[in-house]
């Protein structure tokens, strides 16, 4: 498929996702939350964007596994400058990764606690780039990684 | 025929009897009064009001008017005037993948409503039916609250045509 193929395929594909979404009567909680403060830039179906955003389906859970994927998840800019709380950043966290990560959830990865949001997202990561990269390379020898080129 | 003559003649000297030029001029009058003041009466003329072009109750529904109760935080040309509606890009134009949500209060049933801004991209500014409304909207320092942000900058053609305004659903308060 060319670049330009490529490129309408996923102008297409979101055009879809969009013109999909049901106008529906939601209830305040982690999908509306998600949808306020995260969907703009992670997608209707946490996808990313490729090469700009991060996606969060199929990597959040990963992310999860283990005490440095955690640490890093809680300190991206996305959750650091974030203007939800601690108990609903961890709650929204959660749901995201029920939804869209859940077979990795199923492994064990325990959820976010309030707590833990609250110990970690005021320490923002000055190299982001740099520790996704390690991260991601040390949860690729134990499983399944997200991909580290953002 | 004569007959009927006599029944003509007798009404019209019957009605000549019980009234005057004057009578008639002041039932005129009255009736001309009271034509003018009926307009004046409280009637309920929402309905027509909406239709009327250039009315402010209208354009709270009409997608090619800012003040389109779904516009509410928008910044940039409608693309409903760019040949596209209010929610579709025109063609030749791309979504933005990535996009300010906000919410949107709706007079016509009260709620609000989560929305989504996308801008379509691809081809050079449409130039038509500019927009900047601010609702909710913050400053930069908050990015995905803002409306300045030209969302094209994630497409592989980042030139911005127009915006769109997608509705998602009907947002709740907070728990508290």
């Amino acid at each position: 498929m060319t670049g330009a193929a490529a490129r309408l395929r996923r102008a297409a594909v979101l055009a879809c996702l969009i013109a999909a979404l049901p106008v529906t009567h939601l209830y305040a909680g982690p999908q509306q939350d998600y949808i306020l403060y995260c969907m703009g830039c992670h997608g209707p179906q946490a996808e990313g964007v490729p090469g700009k955003v991060p996606p969060l389906a199929h990597s959040l859970g990963r992310f999860m596994r283990s005490p440095e994927g955690r640490n890093y998840v809680l300190r991206v800019p996305g959750a650091a400058n974030s203007a939800l709380s601690d108990a609903q950043l961890a709650e929204v966290l959660n749901w995201v990764a029920q939804k869209f990560d859940a077979a990795e959830l199923a492994r064990g990865a325990a959820p976010f606690t309030a707590e833990e949001v609250a110990r970690l997202r005021h320490n923002p990561l000055t190299s982001v780039l740099a520790t996704r990269s390690a991260v991601v390379r040390q949860l690729s020898s134990t499983g399944s990684a997200p991909p580290d080129q953002y | 025929m004569p007959m009927l003559d006599r029944v003509f003649e007798n009404s019209a000297r019957s009605l000549a009897r019980r009234t005057s030029r004057r009578s008639v001029l002041a039932s005129l009058g009255r009736l001309l009064t009271g034509a003018a003041l009926l307009p004046l009466l409280p009637i309920d003329r929402t309905a027509r009001a909406q239709g009327a072009p250039g009315s402010g109750k209208s354009a709270v529904n009409d997608p090619q008017s800012c003040d389109y109760w779904k516009y509410c935080a928008i910044d940039g040309f409608l693309c409903a005037c760019c040949g596209g509606t209010s929610n579709s890009c025109p063609p030749g134009t791309q979504p933005s993948p990535i996009t300010w949500i906000g919410t949107c209060h709706n007079p016509g049933d009260g709620r609000d409503y989560i929305v989504s801004y996308n801008d379509c991209c691809g081809k050079v500014s449409c130039g038509d039916c500019f927009c900047n409304r601010n609702e909710r909207e913050v400053p930069m320092y908050r990015l995905s609250r803002n409306n300045d942000v030209n969302w094209c900058m994630a497409n592989s053609e980042s030139d911005y045509h127009c915006s769109v305004s997608v509705l998602i659903g009907v947002a709740e308060p907070e728990k508290k």
